[in-house]
């Protein structure tokens, strides 16, 4: 139980936003400006300037649109998994979609945030991510249970050396993951195993970084195997 | 060649092999190991024939040995075969000796039926060794009587005692000379031939010698006389055995079986060389004469086989030769006289016989089939052997030559091994060649299949790709268009204020995320499904102060579960929530889902105030109702309200399997 205590002056949020586009710039801004205790630390629109800024102080949390005019986001996050790798990155996305938030969970994010959230509910999403949890929704929960499935039984990963050796989910963790697919909340899942609902978001977030550490081993192997048969 | 020939022997045995033989061959051996192999087989075979050489090397003792080469000869009448005397002093015979050089050839005389002896008489001078055991030795003693062998004056050797055998004129001579007898030097050899008058009668050379030194001369020609056409003879009819049961599986040609007949009268014609059973009139003296007969009946036949001209006089003529002479020369009473010139002219037919079917084969074969030739040069000569045999009986030519009618058989084995050697390396080239062929085929009926798989998968593609625009067209079409179009017009009118539009818009992101959930993999979870619209639409529930029941339990899976169907259960579903938020003032709303055994339902409850469930539907604006029933059995379900004032129930059912 590591909820926060709710009378305690809760530390500063510091945030940091590489996005290039200017209405979903602004509704952040405003969002977090009129939020206590969160500060906006650094702007980036490109990602260039989001690789530059990752240079300077870390921020506590991260937040990353994909497709940013010169590259890709995914370089920035996985960037700021080195060089701020206190931080949280969150990645900003239209639609949540599979393909999209999958890929940069991969690639070290923690979390995302759909753009047409409501100012409320984008601090929320801040707050949470801050504070060790993370989202998910039902069709990434499947897709990555699918995933750790085929990490399981998958011949790629017996030779994969012990530093990365992929991880497998814990049976608290598979039974959060077939509750969400079942379309139960958060709080719903708490109620139901006994755990708190922030308990609930900091096992997606060990999900999160358990997934990312696979692929990682999946693509050393990958380019291990490449040079084997390229020499 | 003729198409009926093809199928003799292995010409059309062609195995007709599968792919993979074709693409994994046997392993060779290679090229050293293979050389290995041949020099070892052949230098095995060498070293045998040294050994063997060696063993019977006497010839190498030759001046040990003394060659008998002179003798003097004198003919007396007899009354008839008799019983040679225990001892016998030559100077007790007449003194009427005539000098001559050995070998001796006598020719038939006149009259018939009388009987003679001849008498040889060989002085020997020289050194003899007394220590080892003494030998006679000569190529053959040639005459139809009883043979006596003296050696100063005793008889030592009887042969012949019951008449000529079959095999007398192939065995050599081997007399060795009992340690008793060879005490004393030889000094006088004498040879007592019994004969009828018309019978040739002829002495070859004679050898004397120490036994060890001479063994190996007699047993090279007996080994080359009859040990080695034996084994032919033998080999030759263990191919027609093997031929016959390949002629088992093989019926429908008649080559097999025709050349087991062959091996099998081959054999019979030639046993006589081996045989020592007396010549007489009977049945198998009928054997060897006809079996030569037949012979060449059968050859004519196999030659036809391979010309495949029918010839069928000549094969009348084939087939009633051997019947008549059969019959005459039955061993029986009624038949014709068994005389040397009944013989004589018998074998004059089978003579003209032979030349007929060795010509006619030649003309007929000698253009259209290399095979004929060979049998036909085989014919030929087996004819010269037959000729030079004749020679030998005759004793046109030295009693010391060889009967060479005992290759007779070697030839043909010879001969038909060459034909079915050339069948066999055809055969498996003809295989190779089909197999090659038949891979070959594979590759491009392969190669088709692939792309007509590549054709039927872009079209596939392309159905799919145009269905699925289809799907969202009408979908864009009836929802987010005509939705945005209208507030468009609102807009632009001025009559709607900034919180509807915005409203308005939320819904029009609501639907396109919804649209985009349905073509995310659910892999025929329909709860899954529910789960994703709650989880998009559970925004608008807390802002509608609205509380959820999530009431759900496991579902069967619905394996038709694709893009399309998914989209429609979600828009139901979305219809129905929406229609409660939108009209009632519920404020908890329960999803519940249960299983059948031919369905599954979803269930949507509200606490709302209700509202007329028929007079909804038949008014225009139940337009969303009207909606959830089309996209319902679009998917082979249904949709029912139960509307009260307490509440109302939506069920959506869905069959677990859909009509095919």
């Amino acid at each position: 139980m590591e909820l926060p205590a709710a009378d305690a002056t809760p530390p500063l949020i510091h945030v940091a936003i590489v996005e290039d586009d200017l209405g979903f710039r602004r509704a952040l801004t405003e969002a977090i400006e009129s939020a206590q205790n969160i500060r906006l630390a650094g702007i980036a629109r490109t990602r260039a300037e989001g690789l530059r800024m990752l240079l300077s102080a870390p921020a506590d949390v991260l937040l990353v649109d994909l497709g940013l005019p010169d590259g890709s986001g995914i370089d920035v996050i996985k960037a700021a998994v080195q060089q701020w790798s206190s931080c949280s990155v969150m990645v900003a996305t239209n639609f949540g979609d599979e393909t999209h938030v999958i890929r940069s969970i991969e690639a070290g994010a923690s979390g995302y945030l759909l753009k047409d959230s409501s100012p409320a509910k984008i601090v929320d999403e801040i707050r949470s991510l801050a504070s060790g949890g993370s989202p998910i929704s039902p069709i990434i929960a499947r897709q990555v249970l699918a995933r750790f499935r085929q990490g399981g039984t998958g011949g790629a990963s017996q030779t994969i050396g012990s530093g990365e050796t992929p991880q497998l989910l814990s049976a608290r963790e598979k039974e959060v993951l077939e509750l969400i697919t079942k379309g139960f909340t958060a709080p719903e899942i708490a109620r139901l195993m006994s755990l708190s609902p922030f308990t609930v978001r900091s096992f997606v977030r060990r999900i999160y970084s358990k997934l990312n550490v696979t692929s990682k081993a999946e693509a050393i192997y990958e380019a291990r195997n490449q040079g084997i048969l390229g020499g | 060649m003729k198409p009926e020939i093809r199928g003799f022997w292995a010409g059309s045995a062609a195995r007709v092999a599968t792919a993979q033989e074709v693409a994994k061959p046997d392993r060779p051996l290679r090229p050293f190991s293979a050389f290995a192999a041949l020099i070892f087989s052949l230098a095995l075979l060498a070293a045998l024939g040294a050994f063997l050489s060696l063993a019977v090397s006497g010839i190498q003792r030759a001046d040990e040995c003394l060659h008998l080469t002179q003798a003097s000869w004198q003919e007396v009448a007899s009354s008839g075969f008799s019983a040679p005397p225990a001892s016998l002093d030559s100077r007790s015979l007449p003194d009427e000796w005539r000098a001559t050089a050995l070998p001796l050839s006598l020719h038939a005389a006149s009259p018939a039926n009388a009987h003679r002896i001849i008498w040889v008489r060989l002085s020997v001078t020289g050194p003899q060794s007394v220590t080892e055991s003494l030998a006679l030795y000569g190529a053959r003693l040639k005459t139809d009587g009883p043979v006596a062998l003296y050696v100063n004056g005793k008889l030592v050797y009887r042969g012949q005692q019951r008449g000529q055998q079959w095999n007398s004129l192939f065995t050599p001579l081997w007399v060795p000379l009992e340690p008793g007898v060879s005490e004393a030097p030889v000094r006088e050899i004498l040879v007592r031939l019994e004969h009828t008058a018309q019978y040739p009668v002829a002495v070859s050379s004679l050898w004397l010698g120490p036994a060890d030194a001479l063994r190996g001369r007699y047993q090279t020609r007996q080994w080359l006389q009859q040990g080695l056409p034996a084994m032919l003879n033998a080999a030759f009819l263990a191919v027609g055995v093997f031929a016959l049961f390949v002629w088992f599986k093989r019926k429908h040609e008649p080559g097999y079986l025709l050349f087991f007949n062959l091996a099998v009268i081959a054999f019979a014609a030639h046993l006589h060389y081996y045989v020592d059973l007396p010549i007489a009139n009977d049945w198998f003296g009928w054997l060897v004469v006809n079996s030569l007969c037949w012979l060449l009946t059968v050859g004519h036949f196999f030659l036809r086989l391979l010309h495949g001209r029918p010839l069928r006089w000549l094969s009348r003529g084939m087939i009633a030769a051997p019947v008549l002479i059969g019959v005459a020369t039955m061993p029986v009473s009624w038949a014709l006289p068994n005389t040397q010139f009944m013989l004589a002219v018998i074998y004059a037919l089978e003579l003209m016989m032979a030349m007929v079917v060795g010509l006619v084969g030649g003309i007929c074969t000698w253009r259209s089939s290399r095979e004929g030739r060979l049998v036909v040069v085989a014919v030929a000569i087996c004819v010269l052997l037959g000729v030079s045999d004749w020679m030998m009986h005759n004793n046109v030519v030295s009693p010391e030559g060889w009967f060479l009618g005992a290759y007779t058989n070697g030839v043909t084995f010879i001969f038909f091994g060459l034909l079915m050697y050339r069948r066999y390396m055809h055969a498996i080239e003809e295989v190779e060649r089909v197999n090659a062929s038949l891979a070959e085929r594979l590759r491009l009926r392969e190669v088709e299949l692939e792309q007509s798989h590549q054709r039927l998968r872009e079209i596939e593609q392309r159905q799919l790709l145009s269905d699925e625009r289809q799907r969202l067209m009408q979908d864009m079409h009836d929802g987010l268009g005509s939705t945005l179009i209208s507030a468009i017009r609102s807009v632009e009118q001025g009559r709607m204020g900034d919180t509807e539009v915005s409203q308005i818009l939320k819904d029009c992101m609501d639907d396109l995320k919804l649209a985009i959930d349905s073509m995310e993999p659910v892999e025929a979870d329909l709860l899954l499904l529910l789960a994703t619209l709650r989880f998009r639409l559970e925004p608008r529930m807390e802002g509608a102060n609205v509380a959820l029941v999530w009431d759900v339990g496991e579902l069967p899976p619905l394996d038709w579960l694709d893009p399309s169907s998914a989209l429609n259960i979600l828009r139901i579903v979305q219809e129905s929530v929406a229609n409660i938020l939108r009209h009632t003032r519920a404020t908890v709303i329960r999803v519940a889902t249960a299983a059948e055994s031919a369905g599954v339902q979803v269930i949507i409850e509200d606490n709302g105030q209700g509202f007329d469930v028929a007079t909804a539907l038949w008014r225009s604006t139940g337009r969303g109702l009207q909606n959830q029933q089309r996209r319902a059995q679009a998917i082979d379900g249904r949709v029912d309200w139960k509307s009260g004032d307490t509440g109302t129930r939506f069920t959506l059912w869905l069959p677990l399997q859909r009509g095919i």
